[in-house]
């Protein structure tokens, strides 16, 4: 016999599929449990995991060596002065540091991580001729239509247009592979709760456990 | 018959085709052979060949139960790989929605089938930790002030593994099972910036962006939504005999059973789009009735 | 004040970041791992946030009784269940978050496991679904473009499936070959591009240009 938390998976994998006949009550009850209980993840994982041993506990534990998490945390703090109307402007500070700080990491991320090796492993040779030159041949040609596709502030007519709708047949490439993998996650998604409603409910409950 | 009316026809009817072709293989195993390809090969030959036994493995589960019919048996396969090479793995988890969760649970059914290892001296799980690229950049530094204690909040200092765990210089490679963009931040930031190998395991949906990365060496591997799993729990059992024993458990679900149901689903698919295209060429060379 | 401050400290926070990037000295990358140090204690706090929004719209609904307003008392039960017990875990109360060490789930892992966890993926799993309905209604290859997408679709999707090397070694050889040319490239290129125009937009943020992210206009 399956077990009570066997029993509730089912049952809120089968108020969710129901969704699929029409839009109903049960499914709706189980979104908005979905929903809670993710924020209520959120506060568990945030606490136990990142407060409590990145804060409090080197805070307590060692003040004198950890004091600068002072600033951390009152920025932390400082989030939430937006649900005060009197003081709201004061959390743009810690908003300002974040949105910052990752602007600046994602910046030197984008260049070094992303523009310098991508456009550096597309220098490939092309000579001498044979089968790997021509699939660098692809590659450049590839890389380089696609790029002048997105270059919006010439007009696409006569050679740019040309080479514009060469990117555009690569992208198409590019989207229907996107499009045979996306279909290949979303099943794979599908397969995993069939599996559990199949093998774990179901099975269990008929007694047919092969 | 009236092929125009058989497009009208309700969506229902679609999602009935869908759900009896997800169930029927489940219930009816096929066994399909799986074939390897490249980027998975890759991956496996780093961690079977280029690591050696007592090397350290940084694994960061990045993905939640959006993903996990994917990634978990990537995760599994993974790990089953590094405790059988004789490797010691990290856990860690970045992604906020269920990769603490993932990570519990993965590491702790693998590691029931190795009671040989320990916890604190062959693995540890760290637990999650907010920020992503703070940490990633962090754990650069100084690893133990990310991750001052591990998941159940034992200090690290006690965990005897841990002593010499002090940044990425003492680890030899990243694994990432990565929905979303995590995984493309350990290519292109920590790769990148700190030179140790990472691997890949995305999601499908992003599979194609990784091969960018891949060809320009940013990633050591890449395995690509459940073919990918299921193509290096191939690898794994070939190599490793015992662990083909833990694979071939009914009722198991493994990326190479769902490869199954993945093939007949897939069919399906590609029938209505040729069918509905069928239609399409059809019904626009009809000539048109005068009205 | 309220709006140079902020301008400056965005200026700060990015260009710390950037400079010790490139400046390899000591006091340099204390303050750059000092920042990084802060950032993930801040992004804990960033993401309660939205809970407390959340918390507040619900709240709102349900003391206006709007329309849908018993759908928020569940989600609000919701996350008073795993909120408690996620709080309790901070305390080590009933074993905290993760699984005991006999391997036992805790409240918390269990409501995960059984709740969460299914929700989430039944959830996701409905886009099969949808996909497969739309791929029979509206995939249709119209013009050269389309059929081009069309045709690459089916050769991947055909390819990466057992049945595609048992009818012919070629599926699955040309679906390689696709993904690793001419999608690689297109990726690339879209890459290339996206990530220029990230490190720009990062540039007018650090530089102030781009304010909105503040709330504040253009010329303000």
């Amino acid at each position: 016999m399956p077990s009570l938390g066997t029993w509730l998976a089912a049952f809120f994998t089968l108020c969710m599929l129901s969704f699929l006949y029409k839009d109903n009550p049960f499914f709706r009850i189980a979104e908005s449990f979905f929903a809670g209980l993710s924020l209520g993840y959120y506060i568990g994982i945030v606490m136990n995991q990142t407060l409590k041993p990145n804060l409090v506990l080197p805070l307590i534990q060692n003040f004198h060596a950890n004091w600068n998490l002072v600033f951390a945390a009152g920025l932390g703090v400082i989030l939430y002065f937006r649900y005060i109307k009197r003081v709201a402007w004061v959390s743009r500070w810690a908003l300002a540091v974040y949105v910052g700080y990752y602007v600046g990491v994602n910046m030197m991320q984008k260049l070094h991580g992303e523009v310098i090796p991508q456009v550096g492993n597309t220098m490939l040779s092309l000579h001498p001729a044979g089968v790997g030159t021509l699939w660098n041949l692809v590659m450049v040609v590839g890389v380089l239509s696609v790029l002048v596709y997105f270059y919006f502030s010439a007009e696409h007519k006569g050679a740019i247009g040309g080479i514009s709708r060469i990117g555009i047949w690569f992208l198409m490439i590019s989207f229907g592979a996107a499009f045979g993998y996306t279909v290949m996650g979303r099943i794979s998604l599908l397969i995993g709760r069939m599996v559990f409603l199949v093998n774990e409910w179901a099975r269990p409950l008929i007694g047919l456990i092969t | 018959m009236n092929l125009e009316r058989v497009m009208q026809v309700d969506r229902r009817i679609i999602y009935l085709f869908v759900a009896v072709g997800t169930i029927l293989p489940i219930i009816f195993l096929i066994g399909l052979p799986v074939s390897i390809t490249p980027p998975v090969q890759m991956a496996f030959d780093r961690i079977e060949n280029q690591l050696q036994k007592g090397d350290i493995v940084l694994v960061s589960f990045d993905y939640g139960p959006s993903s996990a019919p994917e990634n978990a048996p990537m995760a599994d396969a993974v790990l089953r790989h590094c405790f059988s090479r004789g490797l010691k793995v990290v856990v860690i988890a970045l992604y906020p929605l269920g990769g603490l969760s993932e990570a519990v649970n993965e590491l702790n059914k693998v590691a029931a089938e190795f009671p040989e290892m320990k916890y604190g001296v062959d693995y540890v799980n760290l637990g999650y930790k907010d920020g992503a690229q703070a940490a990633m950049k962090k754990m650069a530094e100084d690893f133990h002030e990310v991750f001052p204690s591990d998941v159940n909040g034992t200090p690290l200092d006690q965990l005897p593994m841990m002593k010499n765990i002090k940044t990425y210089r003492n680890m030899k490679l990243v694994v990432s099972l990565a929905t979303g963009i995590i995984g493309e931040w350990w290519a292109n930031l920590v790769n990148a910036q700190f030179g140790i190998p990472v691997i890949v395991g995305p999601t499908a949906v992003s599979a194609p962006k990784y091969y960018a990365y891949l060809e320009a060496k940013q990633m050591a591997g890449l395995l690509g939504g459940l073919k990918g799993a299921s193509e290096y729990e191939r690898l794994v059992t070939n190599k490793y005999p015992a662990l083909a024993k833990t694979y071939a458990t009914p009722g198991l679900y493994t990326a190479t059973k769902g490869m199954d149901v993945q093939s007949i689903v897939h069919m399906i698919m590609i029938a209505f789009i040729v069918f509905g295209n069928i239609v399409y060429f059809t019904s626009r060379k009809k000539p048109r009735k005068a009205s | 004040m309220k709006k140079q401050v902020p301008l400056l400290l965005t200026f700060l926070a990015g260009t710390i970041p950037i400079v010790a990037f490139f400046v390899p000295e000591r006091h340099v990358g204390l303050v750059s791992t000092t920042l990084d140090s802060w950032l993930i204690i801040v992004a804990g706090f960033a993401l309660l946030l939205g809970v407390v929004n959340v918390v507040q719209m619900n709240a709102n609904k349900i003391k206006r009784q709007s329309s849908g307003w018993p759908y928020a008392i569940v989600l609000l039960a919701g996350l008073a269940i795993m909120g408690f017990f996620g709080f309790a875990g901070a305390f080590n109360k009933f074993g905290g978050i993760a699984t005991r060490a006999d391997g036992s789930s805790t409240p918390f892992d269990w409501l995960y496991r059984y709740g969460f966890l299914p929700l989430q993926g039944t959830m996701f799993s409905l886009l099969a679904f949808f996909m497969a309905s739309a791929s029979y209604r509206a995939f249709r290859a119209r013009n050269a473009e389309a059929t081009i997408l069309l045709v690459a679709a089916l050769i991947v999707m055909f390819g990466r499936i057992p049945f595609g090397e048992m009818v012919s070694k070629w599926f699955p050889l040309t679906t390689e070959w696709i993904m690793g040319k001419p999608n690689m490239a297109a990726q690339r290129g879209i890459m290339i591009g996206a990530a220029l125009g990230a490190a720009s937009m990062a540039l007018r943020v650090i530089l102030g240009i781009e304010r909105s992210y503040l709330g504040i206009g253009k010329g303000e």
